[in-house]
């Protein structure tokens, strides 16, 4: 409404009394104690949906939209990219609830000097507009490496964030997983059907009903097998789930903290004995899943020192991507934790160790190897040179497969 | 993790461009009565916006659209009937029956309601041509009151946008921002960043040194010293003249002319739009204070962050001052901050992690009783005005890397009286604490050296001896 008056059309006249005060009353505001109060409430999770095009991304974040769950769950849309500002953010209302949607506006200022990411600006200014939100789904586009999001949604708990980075779930076509899986295989770059399953913590088996139908010679639960296992091959703690048109319990998606310390998804996954976790790759000279296992207590700071090494300072030829583990520290009655997305890691205590059971360490690797030509037993013994220190005081013994 | 900040969208944000897009004939389709919009002023720019009725509330309630700067925006649900439409004993200008509306612009423009009043839409519509014309004297009044003022408004959208009145904000404590000087200029061929003509720094944002930290080049590191003497000087000449009375503004005024006169560029200066030369940040305000107005007073604490583009290479560092007689808790905060810095200082050395620097601030904060503030950290420097690596404050952070010689960065820690979160002022700058109480700063642009580090704008011989602690 600026400099109209010339316009031939006058504006909506408004009704009198409605006049603002210079003033406007303080209700019409969230007063800055809700504000503070929304910090101290539980964060709300945020999952981040990855998918390759067509493999049911849209089905499932409808199905999550439209399903009576009785939660009350934004979604935000697809359009995650470098040059767009404004985000759309479906919100399904809760019981009976239409959905709604709003605009969340991704800040364009500087972010240099700024610990958070405009992208967790923009949720947590969601999870503050709105009464009650019980949970934040990121839909990505297809082609999107998870790595950059994961790591700018795990935020460091010192900053009580309203949000918090629950999972990552990869939906993958169970038609067409084999052949994009082979395609790029021959391809000389590792495309991101490999990212995405390699950083899921839930995988989605879809459209497994449409397997059958194919000319196999296998029959259906065997094909899935082999699916199943060529996921594990490349990310051996995914849990996944087998789905029609992505219809899935919902308490198997939401709320699985698979970045919190304490509550470390698979840490009973990743306190089994090893030697079931993990089937032999084929697809062991590029990408491969390395396995660290010991008896006895570790050095913390060794530790570090290693895996400084191998995150920060790329000391093998190995591309580190994801990494989980549990430690049982020199002097220290409490179990570690340790996880890692890309170069950033942490170490932390999570609790005591249980009384009686087996205490060890455990480092589970998902990397890539950065040369293609290597061979498993060249990284193998790679990645052996580079665990010699810590192999001094732990005399960690490596499993490949 | 450092990322690229967005391209403004011209037309994307603001309350206008929210107006058209949620359709107030939509709205106005689902009320039952002729026209119930009700005009708001956005909080931010002041002007006047009108609340619509979204679908899902056509049950008699409006959902107003209040606007948002980059922190908020929220929507406000107000009742139909709470605004009673026959308390107004005014009739309709054109035609004479009772009038239940009026004119928005007139609204807008403070304009009395007489004359200005109209029964129904079409009676507006039909006085449209004759009636504006009241607009037109009122701005030509408003631009001539505007320009007595010699063009001192209040700063909105981080710069972009100046208001002539005091936005609406929950402020946290006493202080309140005040009206800003125009633009300073800078002499032609002075060699500028590249976000000095439009505000957008183009280099930055998608520089690899965002992800990778630079090791410096000798012939970079000398350059770099040059810089950061010159900034160290800068800052220098503002601490003298620091007293009651002056505002921030001359501190601005001051820290302008002593580096265009050194052949610098302050690099603050239209950096994503911020509007002057360096930041003043006054008490409870935490960082990126905007120079305006308001005189120092007594008992104030104020911290001046200065930074010069000179050479290609930026040199950035800051001090907290003490205005007249400050009392014993303020002193006390001011000295523990500049202790937290110089005890981070002294941790680094090739080998040490980064994430190390927040353990030792946080370590001596707590200690003091104070709270670190955790929203804004240390950064990178160098060709880049902020880049790699990222350095919290506080403890127990994720941060990646390990300093290695050649590297050069910044460590500022925030220090907070109170709780440590902070909250922006409508500015889109201004960062203070969420309680109110004071907060402390202290910068410097350090250089790692091969046996640990170099203070590139550690003071000199000249410093003036502000800080008692010092003295002895």
């Amino acid at each position: 409404m600026g400099n109209d008056d010339d316009d031939a059309a006058p504006p909506l006249a408004v009704r009198i009394g409605n006049e603002p005060d210079s003033n406007p009353p303080e209700r019409s505001y969230r007063s800055q104690n809700v504000q503070q109060g929304t910090s101290e409430e539980s964060p709300v999770g945020v999952t981040v949906i990855t998918g390759y095009l067509g493999a049911g991304k849209s089905t499932l974040v409808n199905y999550i939209l439209n399903a009576q769950h009785g939660k009350k769950i934004a979604v935000i849309l697809n359009e995650f990219g470098e040059e767009i500002g404004v985000e759309r953010a479906m919100i399904n209302e809760g019981e009976g609830g239409a959905l709604v949607e709003e605009w969340v506006e991704l800040a364009n200022g500087c972010v240099c000097c700024t610990v958070k990411h405009s992208l967790v600006q923009a949720l947590e200014q969601l999870v503050q507009r709105k009464e009650r939100l019980d949970h934040i789904l990121l839909e990505t586009t297809g082609l999107a490496d998870p790595a950059p999001l994961a790591s700018v949604l795990w935020l460091d708990d010192q900053l009580e964030s309203a949000i918090t980075l629950d999972s990552i779930i990869t939906v993958v076509d169970a038609k067409n997983l084999q052949r994009q899986l082979e395609e790029h295989l021959k391809s000389s770059f590792f495309p991101e059907v490999f990212l995405q399953i390699a950083f899921a913590d839930v995988v989605i088996l879809n459209k497994v009903d449409l397997v059958s139908q194919e000319d196999y010679e296998l029959d259906t639960s065997s094909i899935l097998e082999e699916l199943e296992k060529q996921i594990y091959n490349i990310n051996s703690l995914a849990t996944v789930i087998h789905t029609v048109r992505c219809q899935v319990d919902l308490c198997k998606i939401l709320d699985r903290q698979a970045y919190g310390a304490k509550n470390i998804a698979h840490l009973e996954k990743l306190l089994e004995d090893s030697k079931s976790t993990f089937s032999r790759s084929r697809h062991d000279d590029t990408l491969c899943t390395l396995c660290i296992y010991e008896e006895q207590p570790v050095d913390l700071d060794m530790v570090r020192s290693w895996l400084e090494d191998l995150l920060w300072e790329k000391k093998s030829n190995m591309d580190v991507y994801r990494c989980k583990g549990v430690l049982n520290v020199l002097n220290s009655d409490q179990l570690h934790t340790l996880q890692a997305v890309r170069e950033i890691y942490e170490i932390v205590p999570a609790r005591k160790w249980d009384q009686g059971k087996k205490q060890m360490s455990k480092i589970i690797l998902h990397s890539f190897d950065l040369i293609r030509t290597w061979t498993a037993m060249q990284l193998r013994i790679h990645a052996w040179r580079n665990l010699m220190y810590v192999v001094k005081l732990g005399k960690l013994r490596m499993e490949d497969g | 993790m450092a990322t690229a900040p967005r391209v403004p969208r011209e037309g994307k944000r603001g309350c206008r461009d929210h107006l058209v897009s949620g359709a107030p004939e939509l709205a106005c389709f689902f009320l039952p009565v002729p026209v119930l919009l009700s005009p708001t002023h956005c909080r931010i720019c002041g002007e006047t916006w009108v609340l619509h009725v979204e679908p899902r509330h056509s049950q008699g309630k409006h959902l107003g659209s209040i606007d948002h700067d980059d922190t908020e925006r929220r929507f406000v649900l107000m009742d139909k009937d709470s605004s009673a439409a026959a308390e107004s004993a005014l009739s309709c200008s054109r035609c004479g029956k009772p009038a239940y509306l009026q004119c928005p612009k007139c609204v807008e423009l403070k304009l009395p309601r007489e004359g200005a009043a109209f029964c129904t839409q079409d009676c507006f519509k039909a006085s449209w041509s004759s009636h504006k014309s009241v607009h037109l004297k009122s701005k030509l009044a408003n631009v001539q009151s505007e320009q007595t003022q010699d063009g001192w408004l209040y700063c909105l959208r981080k710069g972009q946008t100046r208001t002539s009145e005091l936005p609406y904000f929950d402020w946290t404590g006493a202080l309140r921002p005040y009206p800003i000087s125009q633009r300073r200029l800078v002499p032609e061929g002075l060699e500028k960043p590249d976000w000095a003509v439009d505000g957008i720094p183009k280099i930055e944002p998608n520089s690899d040194l965002q992800n990778i930290v630079e090791i410096k080049t000798p012939e970079q590191i000398e350059r770099m010293r040059e810089t950061c003497r010159i900034a160290r000087e800068v800052l220098d000449a503002a601490a003298r003249i620091i007293r009651p009375g002056i505002t921030t503004d001359e501190i601005d005024e001051v820290v302008h002319q002593a580096t265009i006169a050194a052949g610098g560029y302050p690099s603050p200066l239209n950096y994503h739009f911020f509007p002057k030369s360096c930041c003043t940040s006054v008490n409870e305000v935490i960082c990126h204070g905007i120079p305006d107005a308001r005189k120092l007073e007594d008992g104030d604490i104020v911290n001046v962050d200065v930074t010069v583009y000179y050479k290609g290479v930026h040199g950035d560092l800051n001090e907290t001052f003490f205005v007249g007689e400050v009392d014993e808790a303020s002193q006390q905060l001011v000295r523990c901050t500049y202790e937290c810095l110089e005890k981070a200082i002294s941790i680094v050395k090739p080998g040490v992690r980064f994430r190390e620097v927040g353990e030792v601030i946080n370590r001596h904060a707590t200690m003091s009783g104070f709270a670190v503030v955790k929203s804004y950290c240390g950064h990178g420097i160098g060709e880049l005005f902020h880049c790699a690596p990222n350095i919290p404050h506080y403890g127990r952070n994720k941060a990646v890397g390990i300093m290695k010689a050649g590297q050069t960065f910044t460590i500022e820690p925030m220090i907070n009286a109170g709780v440590w979160r902070d909250r922006l002022w409508p500015d889109g700058w201004t960062a203070v604490t969420s309680d109110g109480k004071r907060s402390a700063q202290f910068e410097h642009t350090l250089l790692v050296t091969e046996t640990g580090v170099e203070v590139l704008t550690a003071r000199l011989p000249s410093s003036p001896k502000v800080f008692p602690w010092l003295n002895s």
